[in-house]
């Protein structure tokens, strides 16, 4: 009998695979840490959105249908003016637009966004197992898109149990059950690594895109106001109140 | 082995980007646009160098004398003679130069010049002292030269336009020579001379009422005619009121009402001091005035004035509404001069903001903005947000 010694090689293509695992998870958390920035930058601009409307479009509104209302009876007082007939109509479509943007007031005041350290684990733990770009195939990357997209409303709303539920869901689907193969899997892991790569890039362009808008400018200088004690939203409210009051004048005159 | 997926034949499938939509974009705008913005003013220059005669249309274009016209960031002076430049005041841009054939250049560009945009702003009537003595007129649309009328022995003072371009007036100083004439506007089409031609509608020359009462002083000395100033048609077009100047440092000015177009004397009234602008108001009831650095208001049926609270030198009113903008170069206690608005119900100053130079003041077409003009190149527009 020959004693044969059994050696366990390492196939070059399970090095490589175990190398790729490593540039994968480094990506997965710093996907799922770019991910969670953005996310909380689109959450804080959204709810600066609700408060601004709240405070300041509703007063838009307001004004704007005042100006209407001059324009019309200016139009009413010259029939035979053109010109003022335009601007009459013209008046009311933007009395209209700025109405239907504002949106009806309500008496709920809309708060700041804020997220708890558990919240950002949570989120972060979700977007590192059910990112879509963590994956290659078609349903599955459908899948996780719509569980991202839940994930961030439930973010933006502050719901943990919702973010819970989320990866438990994913966790027990289907399609967590795992393949084999080391040289499928290398192929599979290398398009991961590209798709990781090529949403880091998508969220700098839409990071970009967010600090480029008007609404992140006007909050930015209404935030570096607050650090100096000024309530910049408090003073828009009045200045606009002020033409509101003006416009009131002028319809009693 | 495992895995976490399965290879599909669809192999990578983009993740759609997240698109940006915020359903406030036009409101988020607006509130910063207001919050950067600490008056109803804004300021820009449009030109440089320096120019005393300019005028606004109500487009917010200005026109004056020059031999450089700038283009693409270059001057351009060529083998031009001075042309009327145009400049659109929004666009801090010039539009383009119009030349008259057969002028050429003269050594000072700062003659005497006097410009007239009829209300559509389509044509232009320009009289510059550097021309042969007519009135010239441009078409804006076909961007050329039209032709000459109204040959003058002194370049006129004032031009302008009735407001339904029905009638153009014309006012000049020059004593025993000064006159003011009135033309029809011609409404048959567009001939090739343009919408004025041929001799005036009527003529005024010295206002024998007016030398019989008040002044017995030779011509060109202190007291006597000197000639017609500041002229605007009221809105019904039926009057028009002219400012009678006199000659001397403390002489009075006065208003002359007159009939449309036959210019026959309707009233006359003696101001104090002498007179730098006059405007109907919107309802066509008062002439507001400025007189020695103060405004007064004039009621044309009584003839009753008095005097407003508040100092300027040029005033503009609003086509439909009871307001006003003015220009005062003088402040107490100030060197400063400012630009501001009044409400006329209630004889309220608005919106002052801080001016040097000011030579002229339109409201826009559709009443909606003002813009004023320096002689060095400043414009500044009066953007509210009522209007």
């Amino acid at each position: 009998m020959t004693l044969k010694t059994h050696i366990k090689t390492v196939k070059p293509e399970e090095r490589e695979l175990a190398s790729k695992r490593e540039e994968q998870a480094t990506l997965e958390v710093e996907l799922a840490e770019r991910e969670l920035r953005s996310a909380n930058l689109r959450a804080e601009l959204g709810a600066f959105e609700r408060r601004y409307l709240h405070f300041v479009g509703v007063r838009y509104a307001e004004l704007d249908e005042l100006k209407a209302q001059i324009a019309e009876r200016l139009a009413k007082e010259h029939p035979g003016v053109e010109r003022l007939q335009q601007n009459a109509r013209a008046a009311r479509a933007a009395a209209s637009e700025t109405k239907s943007t504002a949106g009806e007031d309500c008496n709920e005041e809309p708060v700041a966004f804020e997220s708890s350290p558990e919240m950002k684990r949570l989120y972060r733990e979700v977007a590192k197992r059910v990112h879509p770009d963590l994956t290659s195939d078609r349903e599955d990357r459908n899948k996780r898109q719509q569980l991202m997209a839940e994930a961030n409303e439930a973010y933006e709303r502050g719901d943990e149990s919702k973010l819970i539920r989320i990866l438990t869901e994913y966790e027990c689907s289907p399609e967590a059950v795992q393949g084999e193969g080391a040289g499928s899997e290398l192929v599979r892991v290398i398009r991961r690594i590209s798709q990781a790569r090529g949403r880091l890039s998508e969220i700098e362009a839409e990071m970009q895109e967010l600090l480029r808008s008007d609404l992140y400018q006007l909050k930015s200088r209404l935030d570096e106001a607050q650090r100096h004690g000024r309530d910049v939203l408090k003073e828009m409210v009045e200045k606009v109140e002020e033409q509101i009051a003006q416009a009131k004048r002028r319809l009693q005159l | 082995m495992e895995t976490r997926g399965k290879i599909s034949a669809g192999s990578i499938v983009p993740a759609g980007q997240r698109a940006l939509v915020v359903r406030s974009a036009a409101l988020v705008a607006r509130g910063l646009r207001d919050l950067t913005r600490d008056s109803n003013w804004v300021v820009k220059k449009i030109f440089t160098g320096y120019s005393s005669a300019l005028a606004i249309s109500g487009l917010g274009h200005v026109c004056f004398i020059s031999r450089e016209f700038q283009r693409g960031g270059q001057y351009r002076t060529g083998d031009y003679g001075q042309r009327v430049v145009v400049y659109d005041v929004e666009l801090s841009t010039p539009m383009l130069a119009l030349s008259v054939p057969n002028e050429t250049a003269v050594g000072s560009q700062d003659l005497a010049a006097a410009f007239a945009w009829s209300p559509t702003t389509r044509f232009l009537v320009a009289a510059w002292a550097g021309w042969q003595s007519a009135l010239h007129s441009f078409d804006l649309h076909g961007k050329m030269f039209l032709g000459t009328f109204g040959e003058f022995g002194m370049v006129p003072k004032y031009l302008v336009w009735s407001g339904t371009e029905k009638y153009f007036a014309e006012a000049c100083s020059g004593g025993k020579q000064a006159c003011l004439r009135l033309w029809r506007v011609r409404d048959d089409g567009m001939s090739p001379g343009g919408p004025l031609y041929g001799q005036p509608t009527s003529e005024l020359s010295v206002p024998g009422w007016l030398e019989r009462q008040t002044y017995e002083a030779e011509f060109g000395e202190d007291g006597a005619f000197a000639g017609y100033g500041r002229t605007v048609f009221s809105p019904d077009e039926k009057t028009l009121a002219s400012v009678v100047e006199i000659h001397g440092d403390w002489a009075d000015d006065s208003i002359a009402l007159l009939a449309v177009p036959t210019l026959k004397k309707k009233n006359a009234f003696q101001a104090q001091g002498h007179i730098t602008d006059l405007c109907w108001t919107h309802d066509g009831r008062k002439i507001i005035y400025c007189a020695a650095g103060q405004a007064y208001s004039l009621a044309v049926e009584t003839m009753y004035f008095e005097p407003l609270p508040f100092g300027a030198e040029l005033c503009v009113c609003h086509a439909h509404l009871p307001l006003c903008i003015c220009y005062s170069s003088w402040l107490k206690n100030s060197a400063k001069g400012r630009l501001f608005l009044v409400d006329m119900n209630r004889m309220e100053v608005l919106d002052e903001y801080a001016a040097e130079g000011v030579v002229n003041l339109r409201w826009s077409s559709d009443g909606a903005k003002a813009y004023a003009a320096t002689q060095h190149g400043m414009a500044y527009i009066y953007e509210p947000t009522l209007l």
